[in-house]
């Protein structure tokens, strides 16, 4: 009996002994659903989804530090001169309301988004320029491609950062738990110098045209005309002008015919698209993916409330009504009906109604509108909304040129440049002063986002934007979030912030 | 006289109480081999025994086998069949053959090694040692009655072998199977002295009773009592660890639904806060209080399987044996796991004797116990027209009065009859090979908020079996069943709509029901036939806010929109052990088990109109999901105990695997034709673009550990414990992949000492000191240390041509551990007047390494944030239990209490981190609490008001350095303190003020007994935490307001304290949080009172039914307490920062149940 006993407990004992042998491989688990950094960028199908990563940050329409919507567009439009922030009520997206009446703090305000997904996109890239070369089988060509677009995205992502925010760390390669806290500001001149570096080298890599199929990644024209926007930022007027001069000319873009096409669904990517920021409709997004869009959720934001009338549809959320200011300003002009619907009128017109919704001054943005012919056939409508955002077109550039051509001395493109878009919508040509190119960009770009940007470089936010309570000397540059300047970093809060 | 040796006699005949009273008693007997034994030494062998109901024969039996005692008896001499009961710890043979023969009349001698038992010649006095005084009353021997009687437990159940003595004489008896006795005393004068192990003795008078039932009550907690510490059992005299024990007759008869809910005010130390009444709802549970910012939930361990959170559910309450809860350092023998104490359940096991079927369950109806008082309709509309005119607007309401008292929106979802059932049924019995228990439970339970979406039913089948089929072989299983479905009611605790913040904050001008729509001020959108608005049965419309919207809607139309939509869980855990004993002393055992759970929910969104902005107009949608979790884990132990001479060991030794994962998969169904979910299927025909799948992973987890325990006592008296444990854990960085955790615990048994006074009032009193390392494992999330990469970081290029993005989520940190918390335990266990139990503790636990997701900047511009081993928390407590058991008459109670102590406090943060914000309410301007260095956690934080300003002059008067504070401010706004003194109100002027942890806990607990009788009272409360009250939208200015705001300040009422009424608020009077919204937070609650009735057994009799009891019973009768609100148990444990934003409250439940044992 007992000698029994002691082979099995021998044989236990075995078994105990077996598995603790092989404890160390039974700790180590692979992650389900998701890569190891330490096996990633193996080849070059995963370098590809670095690249766009990176770009991923360009239309993020969800996110930020408080996981909001936090569309860019929506917040320059409230901060400028051509919209309020409307919605359904003084506290529906309270940092749009914040830049809308100037009462930013660094808790309020738009900041949260433009912040932390500019420096995503900074991350971004600089994830993609540290691994590229390190990726097995990668051809040069496609390191070359890939390499110039990050850089080129890493360019945008500061340029916004340093237009809206000053002073801002400058991060050129990852950080990691020990150097995380320790970036100080760099001064913007050192962060303008380096969107420079990083754009010139990025021209140097990028393809002049992208097969259909990649419409919407960066072309090399893209990449100088924001080279020439950021010259013309610096107020480095004959660089900007060569630049801009060279796009305007040199790469085939074409103004459209119709102004109307330009931001028709049914025309993406047309001739005169020199960056376009790609919106799907055809993703099924539903609101479980909250942080997933790339349908254009602002085109659902800034359609009337319970709108019953015809061509929109009809449950939008009544966010950035046109100010009256604004549709004063374009009567008359042919781009009044393709920049600005007015519900009011239509409504009474068509004996329908809408909801007024915050601050309802009865004209909506159009060139953005919900349209009904928009309306996707699957998923959710109001979550699929296909629009593009062009954020570069030649109408831009062209005005772009002529401003810095008549503030480096003048050679006569700007009178050209004006005309030729003035022309386009059948208006007469008008004296290429500074002034009237002002104008003309106000009208001609109204409600994409420029707005704000032009009035504060050209030192007219003061003055244009006290009705809406801008206090000059602050608000030209918005606070910094507030968890950025404590907890132990070294960033320092703006300026009357 | 012929002697025969009944040799050999089957071991196996000597099972009879539970495996786990036997496995003690044989680790703590030790073994002895002696060839040449005196009589002495055999008489003075130390022995553990414990059997309960059992034959002669049996106790032998089990000598001879554990003991290796030979008994040599003539069976014609001796009734090996008598009844006995023993319950012996560490007594001497002789004596307990002194307790077991000399009560039968059975005398014996040692010869040589074998014990000869012969048939005692004259009556073996019953108890030498009682003086023998002769009353006066029963000198007259004609009087000599004769007694018949029964001894009962307070259940009924008979007990077998209690002592009957005739007071002040030697005259006794003892009480057979049936627990009947019979006796002849002196007279009516007589007094009968009733003595049981574990009971109180009890003490009849006879009167003029010849036939006298005695119900006996049990004592204060016998230290003979067997304490489950894991992976083994300890007698709770030697216990040295800061151990609580609930038993099953502590629960018996309490209506919980949970077990979790079972600890409630029982346990010192134990804090449970049932956050939310809705049905099948979790509480939190606390040990010794906070631990950790990411997880301070207790490991649950059921019969050795440790069992994640949510698997406590799957538990039948009616089917637990005993809970112990582990809180000091003995928790370090599950190591990396324990930091926030262990709770470990047993189950019920099959008992011997012949097959027991019992049945209990209850019948109620439950309701809310409070609602919040709110404006009526003319109210309302008076206070709107304040705070329109305050802001110099017109007011809206013409004529408030004439509006009535509207709708009051509290009414409309409370049920006041929500009913509850619960049946229970339980087979169970045991042979001499085998046991066996299985049961049944069912529970419905429906809600008191919209009843409708709101109720939780579970199913429950468990059985368990074991088998000894060897000397040295036992093996056996266990396996439960449980299928869960409840519906909930969407948000709670949450203003963004649902029932309860809809009926806080709607209009009360709003009907329920809208009879004529023409007279609603709002009519177009009923009449608008491309609104989808939801009908009542009766096909009326329910009525839309004119003035009340965003998430706010009609409760009742909200209900019926997610009508139907359901969750559910069937679980599955099983466990099966093989258990050997090669040599005497040494168990070596293999258990493995498992837990397969599938858990998933089906919800259907259809198309409805709430109001503007609560709808669904475009398509109904369907979402499914099905999810699956697989957890095994495998434990080998070896146990061996033995003992020299006064020194006692035990030694264990053991192995750990555990493996879990988890995962899912989801459905979206869009447009699905059809407009309810009764109606609704996944069956119909959609385009393909419009079923969309998601997938629900959970990362796999494995722990791989090694471990021990040595427990030594010098004769009971000086104790020790060691444990050690070696975890590995898949989460733990690569450069700590195992971590340790060791701990000590010494006792010291004053009252054994010889020098201790013998019968003083100190009958028992056991000194306890502890110190340990434990951990937390499960506060690290799956491959928090490692650098991943995720997904989902897309770009559309081309014409809809997405691209799937990847990008690392955070950066790697391989240096990522355990949490580490330091625990120091002093205590002691007394036991005095032989009646009254006290356990007295003080702690200190150190959490060291506290997890927590760093804050990078955003600027680092990563999508998630890595973890880190940061900052430290401490807590500090006291925690007192006291027990007594007491009878007057026939009239027997017990009273037991406790409460605790506990201070908590982040003591770092690390470098970095100044504070975490917990807590936020809509639009409220900055955050309730913070996790701060030198508070403790989730401290609310705001600014202090003053009082308002009740004039421009008080404004005017309200100065720094000649500078007005506040320039902006109007009579009637809150007068802000200026902590910072900077003359300015500002973000820094905010403050510590007050804690949202309770720091007293306590637990009243009241059973009595008369006759048939019994009544149960337990109370339980907290003392010393704030609430912070936030039931009204700050953003909807329209919401309905508090009663509180009629005294609202106005020019005519310009003494109040309550703020102006503003919808544009310039002075943050209800923005700011701020003491304003804090209430005093302590309650105390009847949460058991119950009544009830044991039928008489001479009813029984005839039908052969053993017991039956009928009862009355009420949860959550009476609360007393100064908040108002639903419920002051609002929690602040659990992440909502004790915020009450509407909290689902507990119902008071009126019960009627049965118990019947056949």
């Amino acid at each position: 009996m007992k000698s029994k006993h002691y082979i099995y407990t021998g044989a236990v004992l075995l078994g105990v002994a077996a598995m603790a042998s092989c404890k160390k491989s039974f700790l180590e688990l692979q992650p389900q659903g998701q890569f190891l950094q330490s096996n990633y960028y193996a080849n070059p199908a995963q370098a590809l989804t670095a690249v766009v990563a990176a770009y991923d940050p360009l239309v993020t329409e969800t996110g930020g530090i408080d996981n909001t919507y936090s569309s860019p567009l929506g917040a320059l439009n409230s901060a400028s001169d051509d919209c309020f922030a409307g919605g359904g009520s003084s506290s529906d997206v309270p940092a749009w309301q914040a830049i809308n009446n100037y009462t930013l703090s660094p808790t309020v305000g738009p900041q949260n988004q433009f912040w932390a997904i500019n420096f995503q996109g900074v991350n971004r890239a600089d994830v993609l320029l540290e691994q590229l070369p390190k990726v097995p089988g990668l051809g040069a060509d496609l390191l070359k491609r890939y390499t110039a677009e990050g850089q080129f995205l890493r360019a945008h992502y500061y340029f916004d950062l340093v237009r809206l925010f000053k002073s801002v760390p400058l991060i050129l390669s990852t950080l990691n738990l020990t150097n995380v806290y320790d970036q100080p500001q760099a001064t913007p001149e050192a962060v303008y110098t380096q969107i420079e570096t990083d754009l010139k080298a990025a021209i140097a890599g990028l393809p002049v045209t992208v097969a259909a199929a990649e419409n919407g990644r960066v072309t090399q024209g893209a990449a100088k005309a924001l080279l020439g926007k950021v010259y013309l930022y610096e107020k480095k007027w004959a660089l900007a002008a060569t630049t801009l001069q060279d796009v305007n000319t040199n790469y085939g873009y074409k103004l459209q015919a119709n102004f109307g096409s330009v931001f028709s669904v049914k025309n993406k990517f047309n001739s005169e698209s020199i960056f376009e920021l790609v919106h799907s409709g055809t993703q099924n997004y539903t609101w479980s993916n909250w942080d997933q869009f790339k349908s254009n959720i602002l085109v659902q934001m800034v359609g009337p409330r319970n709108y019953k009338g015809p061509i929109y549809y009809g449950a939008g959320y009544g966010f950035n009504p046109v100010t009256t200011q604004l549709a004063t300003a374009m009567k008359g002009d042919p781009r009044y009906g393709y920049t600005i619907v007015n519900i009011d009128s239509l409504t009474k017109a068509t004996g329908t109604s809408y909801e007024p919704s915050y601050q309802n001054t009865g004209y909506f943005i159009n060139k953005y509108a919900p349209v009904l012919a928009n309306i996707v056939t699957t998923g959710i409508t109001d979550l699929n909304w296909p629009n593009d955002y062009i954020e570069i077109r030649l109408a831009d550039t062209y005005l772009m040129e002529a401003e810095a051509d008549l503030n480096g001395g003048g050679t006569g493109r700007a009178q050209t440049l004006l005309d030729a878009v003035r022309s386009r919508v059948g208006l007469p040509s008008i004296s290429a002063t500074l002034q009237n190119i002002y104008t003309e960009r106000r009208l001609e770009l109204a409600t994409e986002g420029h707005r704000w940007f032009d009035l504060v470089r050209w030192g007219q936010a003061p003055t244009a934007l006290a009705f809406k309570g801008f206090k000059a000397g602050v608000n030209e540059i918005l606070p910094i979030p507030l968890n950025e300047t404590t907890n132990g970093s070294k960033v320092k809060q703006n300026q009357g912030y | 006289m012929k002697f025969r040796l009944r040799t050999p006699i089957p071991w196996y005949q000597i099972m009879r109480i539970t495996f786990i009273q036997i496995l003690i008693s044989t680790m703590l007997s030790g073994i002895a081999y002696s060839n040449t034994l005196n009589a002495q030494d055999i008489l003075n062998r130390k022995i553990s025994i414990s059997l309960n109901n059992t034959t002669l024969v049996d106790v032998l039996t089990h000598l001879q086998k554990n003991d290796n005692v030979k008994f040599i008896y003539s069976s014609d001499a001796i009734n090996g069949l008598q009844k006995v009961s023993i319950n012996m710890e560490n007594q001497s043979l002789k004596n307990v053959l002194d307790q077991v023969l000399k009560s039968k009349g059975i005398n014996y001698e040692v010869l040589q090694d074998r014990i000869v038992l012969g048939k005692a010649t004259d009556a073996a006095p019953l108890n030498a040692t009682e003086p023998v005084i002769t009353s006066a009353v029963n000198a007259d021997a004609s009087m000599a009655v004769t007694i018949t009687g029964k001894v009962v437990d307070k259940t009924g159940e008979p007990i077998i072998g209690a002592s009957i003595l005739e007071k002040g004489t030697t005259n006794g008896a003892s009480t057979d199977l049936n627990g009947n006795f019979k006796l002849s005393v002196a007279g009516p004068g007589s007094v009968l002295v009733v003595a049981y192990i574990g009971f109180n003795n009890q003490e009849v008078a006879v009167g003029n009773q010849t036939n006298i039932t005695i119900t006996m009550v049990e004592g204060v907690k016998n230290l003979t009592e067997v304490v489950v510490v894991g992976y083994g059992t300890q007698s709770k005299a030697t216990v040295t660890g800061a151990i609580s024990s609930i038993k099953a007759a502590d629960m018996q008869d309490q209506q919980v639904t949970r077990i979790d809910d079972a600890l409630r005010g029982r346990v010192s130390g134990v804090t449970v806060v049932q956050s939310s009444g809705a049905p099948g709802s979790a509480p939190t549970v606390r040990i010794r209080g906070v631990t950790s910012r990411l997880n301070s939930d207790p490991l649950y361990v059921i019969d050795g399987v440790v069992i994640d959170n949510g698997g406590i559910d799957n538990v039948n309450p009616n089917d637990i044996e005993s809970i112990e809860v582990l809180k000091d350092a003995s928790a370090a023998i599950y190591g990396s796991r324990a930091s926030s104490g262990v709770i470990l359940v047993t189950t019920k096991k099959g008992k011997k004797g012949e097959p027991q079927i019992s049945y209990n369950g209850y019948v109620g109806v439950q309701g809310p116990v409070s609602k919040v008082q709110l404006a009526n309709a003319s109210q309302y509309a008076t206070l709107r027209n304040e705070a329109l005119t305050n802001d110099g607007n017109a007011p809206l309401f013409a004529n408030p009065s004439s509006l009535g008292a509207g709708t009051n929106w509290q009414d409309e979802i409370f049920s006041n009859s929500a009913m509850i059932q619960n049946h229970n049924l339980s087979i169970s019995g045991a042979t001499d090979k085998a046991n066996y228990y299985t049961s049944f439970g069912y529970l419905d339970q429906k809600g008191i908020v919209t009843p409708d979406i709101s109720d939780y039913k579970k199913f429950n089948f468990t059985t368990n079996t074991s088998y000894k089929f060897k000397k040295w072989l036992t093996v056996g299983e266990n396996f439960t069943y449980t299928y869960t479905r409840s519906k909930s009611i969407g948000n709670t605790n949450s203003v963004f709509g649902g029932p309860l913040s809809s009926a806080l904050n709607l209009d009360p001008l709003t009907p329920a029901v809208v009879r004529d729509i023409n007279s609603q001020p709002n009519a177009a959108i009923y009449n608008d036939p491309t609104n989808p608005i939801v009908y009542n049965a009766q096909g009326l419309p329910y009525g839309i806010s004119n003035y009340v919207s965003q998430e706010i809607t009609n409760p009742l139309a909200y209900a019926q929109t997610l009508a139907g939509n359901y969750s559910y869980a069937t679980n599955l855990l099983g466990s099966a052990f093989v258990e050997i004993e090669p040599i005497p002393g040494l168990k070596i055992r293999s258990q493995i088990g498992a837990k397969q759970a599938y858990f998933g929910q089906d919800g259907f969104t259809p198309i409805y109109y709430l109001n503007s902005s609560t709808k669904n107009l475009s398509n109904t949608s369907q979402y499914q999901e099905n999810d699956r979790n697989l957890t095994w884990n495998l434990d080998n132990t070896a146990t061996y105990s033995r003992s020299f001479g006064k020194h006692n060991f035990t030694a264990l030794i053991g192995q750990s695997a555990q493996k879990s994962t988890s995962s899912g998969i989801g459905g979206t169904f869009i447009g699905e034709p059809v407009n309810s979910f009764a109606d609704a299927s996944t069956g119909f025909a959609l385009p393909a673009a419009n079923r969309i799948a998601n997938g629900i992973i959970v990362q796999p987890h494995t722990l791989a550990s090694t471990f021990g325990r040595l427990t030594y006592d010098y004769d009971q008296k000086y104790l020790f414990t060691g444990i050690i444990r070696r975890d590995g854990s898949s989460r733990f960085g690569s450069n700590n992949i195992y971590g340790t955790f060791p701990s000590a615990e010494v006792g010291y048994v004053m009252s054994r000492e010889d020098w201790f006074p013998k019968n003083s009032f100190l009958d028992f009193f056991k000194l306890r000191g502890s110190y340990g390392v434990v951990g937390n494992e499960r506060a690290l999330g799956d491959f928090a240390y490692a650098a991943t990469i995720g997904s989902g970081r897309n770009y559309v290029f081309g014409n809809d041509g997405l691209i799937i993005g990847y990008s690392p989520n955070a950066p790697a940190n391989p240096d990522l551990k355990w949490e580490e918390t330091k625990t120091a335990n002093i205590g002691f266990d007394a036991t005095l007047f032989n009646n009254l139990s006290v356990t007295f503790d003080v702690y200190r636990k150190l959490t060291q390494g506290m997890l927590q997701q760093v804050q990078f900047p955003s600027y680092a511009g990563f999508n998630g944030q890595p973890f880190d081993n940061v900052g430290n928390m401490e807590n500090k407590g006291v925690e007192l239990s006291l027990g007594y058991a007491n009878q007057v008459g026939e009239f027997h109670y017990n009273v037991s209490g406790n409460i605790s102590y506990n201070h908590n406090e982040i003591t770092s943060l690390g470098k970095q981190i100044n504070y975490f914000t917990v807590g936020t309410v809509q639009s409220s301007t900055y955050e309730i609490g913070r996790d701060a260095v030198g508070q403790p956690t989730g401290e609310f934080y705001g600014f202090q008001e003053l009082g308002v300003f009740h004039s421009q002059a008080e404004i005017n008067a309200y100065t720094k350095n000649g500078q007005m504070i506040q320039p902006n401010a109007k009579p009637g706004d809150f007068k802000w303190a200026d902590t910072d003194g900077d003359g300015k109100i500002t973000q820094a002027d905010r403050k510590f003020l007050g804690n949202p942890l309770p720091t007293f806990n306590y637990g009243i607990n009241f059973n009595a007994n008369y006759k048939n009788f019994d009544i149960k009272l337990f109370g339980q409360g907290v003392w010393g935490n704030k609430i912070y009250q936030a039931y009204r939208r700050l953003d909807i200015a329209s919401a309905n307001y508090p009663i509180a705001a009629l005294d609202a300040w106005t020019p005519a009422n310009a003494s109040s304290n309550y703020p102006r009424l503003t919808d544009a608020d310039p002075n943050q009077n209800f923005k700011n949080p701020s003491n304003f919204y804090l209430q005093n937070g302590a309650y105390f609650r009847i949460k058991t009172l119950q009544l009830g009735y044991t039928l008489p057994q001479a009813w029984l009799k005839a039908a052969d039914v053993k017991r039956v009891r009928v009862f009355l019973s009420s949860n959550n009768l009476v609360t007393i307490t100064g908040y108002k609100g639903y419920d002051p148990e609002v929690g602040a444990n659990n992440n909502n920062g004790g915020i009450d934003m509407g909290i689902y409250p507990q119902a008071r439940t009126f019960m009627a149940g049965l118990d019947i044992t056949l």
